[in-house]
């Protein structure tokens, strides 16, 4: 086949723009003082429609009053969960579940992949709580990466703030390494009857005006951050 | 890491002409990752073209024909990755290919004339395996470049075997690409290559049941030579001269 030519116009490459995120919190279920389940979901986007920046490091801020109630406590190490997986660690050291699209521009093309995600209760460290979240994907590369945070005191109106480090994922030699889109997690439990001593969120007493507030902040593996607020609407 | 220059070989045709400019040189650098012995593996390597002296100086000569070859030892195993058709490649792109039947990546910087004036572009390659030729392995390579000139081309690699202490080898064939009526062809600057991989996989259906197969494609040879695993790279330019680099790649944790 001979080559296909066209010229384009501008010769001036654009500087990249910063990566977009967006974060949507869901209370289950809602209601004040409940126990049950938080879902979180962060969605990164390259405003151009590319592949987006990988992110490195995430701080996510949690509404005042919000906790997180561990009836049995277990913990996994990330170097247990790193050889032997979610089925290696302690039951009750489980916190939530979730999964990711992780994306990379590899070659001409953009390949995702779906990683699911279980989320543990890590050793204390320096007396604070961590968590260390598992990512497994299966193709098109069989890969393992956990991710480790540490959960701090936030300023108003937040209460608690959860640092977490995103290693590289990487793809191939040579390649760039990928990038989450997306990555959602459900912390938590549904509780009924037979499940009352399972790991749960439980939603604070009192609602501020505006709603329950959550904040990230986002740095990117290009230098750059970012970050995104949202509201969970208060309990009707 | 150590870079081994070109070994230049006579080539100008004719014998005894007093030549003024230096020929055309390259480096090559290669290895496998994991860097273990008989795993499945990944082969990368990276090739930079120095600048020419000649007419078209600053500007590499482009290149028509590419001969490499990897450590003997080293082996393939296809099964699992399907194959693309190259009418599919050339009708579609890369998504006219099924992702089972890719099986590297790649890139580099391209040099090309424009309204007078040299312009680097980026481009990006896709390994696609295509139906066996005669019993040998064949691949498709999707040359990509997009701004500011557009550049679609589907070139063909033949598996060929090399003397010891080589095996597995690929020829590839390079046609001239020309920006517009008149310029002078497109060359390289610099290019890279991902085949294979250690952790590659997808989900087949046997039985009714949804199953992973992990393909091996690459396999690491099961030892290494002293001095490490020879690479050598030939190209052929556009100007009839030849120009061979060789690169050894240290043994995994010094076995050898």
């Amino acid at each position: 086949m001979p080559a296909a030519l066209s010229v384009c116009g501008v010769l001036v490459a654009s500087a990249r723009a910063e990566t977009l995120a967006t974060v949507t919190s869901l209370f289950s279920p809602d209601r004040l003082r409940a126990r049950g389940s938080l879902s979180l979901t962060i969605q990164f986007a390259d405003p151009q429609g590319g592949v987006p920046a990988p992110v490195r490091r995430s701080i996510l801020r949690f509404p005042a009053g919000l906790t997180l109630e561990v009836p049995r406590l277990s913990s996994c190490s990330a170097s247990r969960l790193s050889a032997l997986g979610a089925g290696g660690c302690p039951a009750d050291s489980a916190l939530g579940h979730g999964h990711a699209l992780v994306e990379a521009q590899v070659g001409s093309q953009k390949i995702s992949e779906d990683v699911s995600l279980w989320v543990f209760l890590g050793p204390l460290q320096n007396l604070q709580p961590t968590v260390e979240v598992l990512g497994r994907g299966y193709t098109p590369f069989d890969e393992r990466v956990v991710l480790s945070g540490t959960m701090l005191p936030a300023g108003g109106p937040y209460g608690e703030a959860l640092a977490l480090s995103i290693p590289p994922i990487p793809t191939l030699t040579l390649e760039p390494d990928a990038s989450i889109v997306t990555f959602s997690l459900v912390i938590g439990a549904h509780v009924d009857g037979r499940a009352h001593d399972a790991n749960t969120v439980r939603l604070p007493s009192s609602c501020p005006q505006g709603g329950f507030p959550f904040a990230g902040e986002f740095t990117y593996a290009d230098g750059s951050s970012g970050s995104a607020l949202t509201t969970a609407a208060c309990p009707l | 890491m150590l870079v081994l220059t070109s070994v230049v070989y006579a080539c100008l045709g004719g014998g005894g002409v007093a030549v003024g400019w230096p020929p055309q040189t390259f480096t090559l650098q290669a290895g496998f990752a994991p860097d273990a012995l008989g795993v499945p593996t990944n082969l990368f390597t990276t090739m930079t073209f120095a600048s020419g002296a000649g007419a078209g100086a600053g500007v590499p000569e482009p290149v028509r024909d590419l001969i490499a070859y990897a450590p003997a030892g080293l082996a393939v195993d296809v099964q699992g990755i399907s194959t693309c058709e190259r009418t599919q490649l050339e009708a579609d792109g890369p998504s006219g290919c099924s992702p089972e039947s890719r099986v590297g990546f790649g890139g580099g910087v391209g040099v090309l004339e424009l309204e007078g004036s040299l312009v680097k572009e980026s481009y990006t390659l896709d390994f696609f395996l295509a139906p066996a030729e005669h019993g040998h392995l064949a691949m498709l390579i999707y040359v990509d470049a997009s701004n500011p000139v557009a550049v679609e081309l589907v070139l063909s690699a033949r598996e060929i075997r090399g003397r010891r202490p080589y095996g597995l080898g690929f020829q590839v064939e390079a046609p001239a690409v020309s920006t517009v009526p008149g310029a002078a062809s497109a060359s390289v600057e610099s290019a890279y290559v991902s085949l294979g991989g250690a952790n590659v996989a997808y989900y087949k259906t046997i039985r009714g049941r949804r199953k992973l197969v992990h393909v091996k494609g690459l396999v690491a040879p099961t030892n290494c030579p002293s001095g490490g695993f020879p690479f050598e790279t030939t190209v052929t330019f556009e100007d009839g001269t030849t120009s061979t680099a060789r690169y050894a790649s240290p043994c995994p944790h010094g076995r050898q």
